[in-house]
């Protein structure tokens, strides 16, 4: 019997020490800075980035005491909030990418950071500002924006026949001029992309289409898909057109966007549609190979330019903290962003300043040189007209649709009726929707 | 034979004392979790917002009926494919390859050593040695392949050609674990019926076919157990890093989802991927669990009593 009750001892020791929960809250004294604890995506050099933003920040004042830390994807980060916050401990920043911008906001554990008193917003630039006000509120604060831009071996372009600095204006343009590239023994002549819908979302606002009814869902919940629309019919037929006439160049791989950066620096395609936050690695990929020149989204023939989507993350802010922690994380976000901030910003990683005075400044510096191929990503974007198809479509699940679109386009290019597989990609749209919407 | 196979305990308590500790891991990691999905799947449930609401059958229904519906029959049928292929040739190679260490040759234990080896890696590693390998530009094998007969095949991007590499690294990645129960199954086997059979004047083959493959028969066929769960639920680590779920097929069935897009996967993209809906993917879950118990019953049942234990 001793023996039963010395292992009856023993086993309860096991569970309770298996079940004990090691961390012991701290409490924080009254005359220690307040803490603001801020969870992003960036591991590289631009994680390095932040933290140096940190420091200074501590080091400037001292009410408030910052810390950051990288949570890996955005998927990760956003889903390591969630639970922190239904354990009681949420990070007071959240960086959350622009297609999970609906689902971050139906969790209901954000609020809109414009509430934190009143700030002046009036320097971020309105398309990149337009994608993240949510019901007239101004809910997060632009980070890391960028939009997609035609990158061209000039070379080819020029074997073609072109002057150097020609730049296509329409899908027409495209196919022709690859097609005279072709005719004119360039073999390699060729367009690529990632195939992510993406480029496919930026090519039907750039039309004016809308990816879902109400407004886009910017007027009130999504509730069913557009897809676009006849303006994502023509952007599915120029892919259509593209790949029947021999012009598309893809890795096979979906949302493959290093793919076809080597398609493109490996001389392999004529013009690569990709972000303009890839202008570094693929100036480094084209040099000493062919001559590189930067273009503005085609458009579909016969359509007015309308401007692109700014994709990229935003910082959020939780709920459920005093006053003053939430005036801390709003002051330390706007330090971050700021006008000097966002220049380095932009100097390091290629991702737009979201600031007019940072792009003043750098103008002033002579950032863009009179040849410089940022000059043109920067007009798109300044060019862009600030409305809702330009705003971005806003649904809880976004990324799934994303999916459908690249495996409608994947159907195409295997030979199916563009109608046919856009309605499909609606309809297994429509789905997600409707199951997402059930929620509430 | 016939000696009596219960031991022998003093009062009742004790047996299940000792029981306690297995009861507690299964019911924490198993059990609890097992029927607190079965549960959400009567539940819609999204990750992200945190929502559970009572909807009945509907989980169920969507798998079945509806737009979303060809997407998992597709990702059902070829599960199943998936699975027979990999439990197939694994223990066909890894029985082939025990039997040739067992042989008398030099450095037998060497080789069996290098067998073993892949067991050491986890899933992960081995689906990125794969991915390594069969790199379209940069591969080892394209690499020869371009150099010897001038072609590069899409060996992750073409559809069949992605199942089959899919196919053949969850096979390697299981060969040591299969050789080793195997190698262990020969060290049991008497040496006596092999001599008797030598004496008779029994060919190579023949004693392979009637002598050890009978006599392997107990561990084939708990190894064809491990093997089918293997397939079914391990192999979630070599599609993530290998294909992520892999290219479409051709229509009309294969293309609503990867082709090696396996059920467990799919659990894993409909709810935590995507929208993260976890009803949906709890009653996903619900099936692969039948499928298995289907499976299960009917290996213990038929193939069960065809076991030679009597060694």
């Amino acid at each position: 019997m001793k023996k039963i009750t010395l292992a009856l001892l023993m086993l309860s020791i096991a569970i309770s020490s298996a079940f004990a929960n090691g961390a012991a809250e701290t409490q924080v004294q009254d005359n220690s800075p307040i803490e603001v604890t801020f969870w992003h995506i960036f591991g590289d050099a631009r994680g390095q980035w932040v933290q140096d933003r940190v420091d200074e920040f501590n080091a400037m004042q001292d009410k408030y005491h910052v810390t950051q830390e990288n949570k890996g994807s955005y998927r990760d980060t956003l889903q390591a909030s969630l639970l922190a916050y239904r354990q009681g401990s949420a990070p007071t920043l959240v960086h959350v990418a622009e297609a999970g911008s609906q689902a971050a906001y139906d969790s209901g554990i954000f609020m809109p950071i414009s509430e934190i008193g009143a700030f002046d917003t009036s320097d971020y630039i309105e398309p990149v500002l337009n994608y993240y006000t949510i019901d007239g509120k101004v809910n997060s604060i632009p980070f890391n924006s960028s939009s997609p831009v035609l990158y061209i071996n000039t070379d080819m372009l020029v074997k073609a026949g072109y002057d150097r600095d020609w730049t296509p204006d329409t899908f027409s343009d495209v196919i022709e001029s690859l097609e005279r590239a072709q005719a004119a023994g360039v073999k390699d002549a060729k367009y690529t992309d990632g195939i992510h819908a993406w480029f496919f979302e930026q090519l039907v606002a750039e039309q004016g289409g809308y990816m879902y009814n109400n407004g886009n869902g910017r007027d009130s919940r999504a509730t069913e898909a557009l897809l676009g629309g006849e303006a994502g019919i023509k952007v599915a037929q120029f892919y259509k057109d593209l790949n029947d006439k021999g012009l598309l160049s893809w890795t096979g791989k979906l949302e493959d966007w290093g793919g076809s950066d080597n398609i493109f620096t490996n001389e392999k395609a004529m013009y690569h549609m990709t972000s303009t936050g890839d202008i570094n690695v693929i100036s480094a990929g084209a040099e000493g190979k062919f001559d590189l020149n930067v273009g503005m989204l085609p458009i579909a023939d016969g359509s007015k330019r309308n401007g692109t989507v700014i994709g990229g993350g935003s910082i959020w802010l939780t709920q459920g903290h005093t006053q003053e922690e939430m005036e801390g994380a709003r002051d330390f976000i706007l330090y971050m962003t700021n006008t000097e901030n966002m220049v380095s910003w932009h100097k390091l990683s290629g991702y737009y300043p979201v600031r007019v005075s940072s792009v003043e400044a750098l103008d002033k510096e002579g950032w863009f040189g009179s040849d410089s191929l940022q000059t043109v990503a920067f007009n798109q974007l300044l060019e862009t007209i600030p409305n809702k198809a330009t705003a971005g479509g806003l649904a809880g699940t976004v990324y799934d649709h994303r999916t459908y679109i690249e495996e409608a386009l994947v159907k195409i290019f295997n030979g199916e009726n563009v109608r046919t597989a856009m309605n499909e990609a609606i309809k297994l749209t429509n789905a997600k929707i409707k199951e997402y919407n059930a929620n509430f | 034979m016939n000696q009596n196979k219960n031991a022998i305990f003093k009062g009742k308590v004790l047996p299940y004392l000792y029981l306690l500790p297995t009861f507690l891991v299964l019911i924490i990691f198993i059990y609890y979790p097992a029927i607190k999905t079965f549960i959400l799947a009567f539940y819609r449930s999204n990750f992200i917002l945190g929502t559970r609401k009572f909807i009945g059958l509907e989980n169920f229904k969507n798998l079945f009926v509806g737009p979303l519906a060809p997407g998992f029959i597709q990702t059902c049928i070829q599960t199943l494919f998936f699975s027979l292929l990999v439990v197939l040739i694994g223990l066909t190679i890894s029985m082939l390859l025990a039997v040739l260490t067992n042989e008398k040759i030099k450095g037998a234990k060497i080789y069996r050593l290098l067998l073993i080896w892949p067991f050491a890696l986890s899933p992960a590693v081995a689906a990125t040695v794969f991915s390594f390998l069969f790199n379209p530009e940069v591969g080892v094998i394209n690499v020869f392949l371009n150099a010897v007969f001038n072609i590069k095949p899409g060996w992750l991007t073409n559809p069949y050609l992605a199942f089959f590499v899919a196919v053949f690294a969850a096979v390697w990645k299981n060969l040591g674990y299969n050789i080793v129960f195997y190698i262990a199954a020969f060290q049991n086997i008497s040496k006596d019926p092999l001599e008797a059979a030598e004496i008779d004047g029994a060919s190579r083959f023949s004693k392979f076919i009637h002598i050890l493959y009978p006599l392997l028969s107990p561990t084939t066929f708990f190894l064809l157990f491990t093997n089918i769960t293997y397939s079914l639920f391990d192999s979630f680590a070599i599609v993530d890093v290998l294909t992520r779920g892999g290219p479409m097929g051709p229509s009309p069935v294969l293309d609503n989802a990867g082709v090696t897009t396996t059920l467990m996967y799919k659990v894993f993209l409909d709810g935590f991927g995507g929208s993260s809906n976890m009803g949906f993917a709890a009653a996903e879950t619900f099936i692969l669990m039948i499928i298995v118990a289907i499976i299960s019953a009917f290996q213990f049942g038929i193939l069960g009593r065809r076991v030679n234990y009597d060694v």
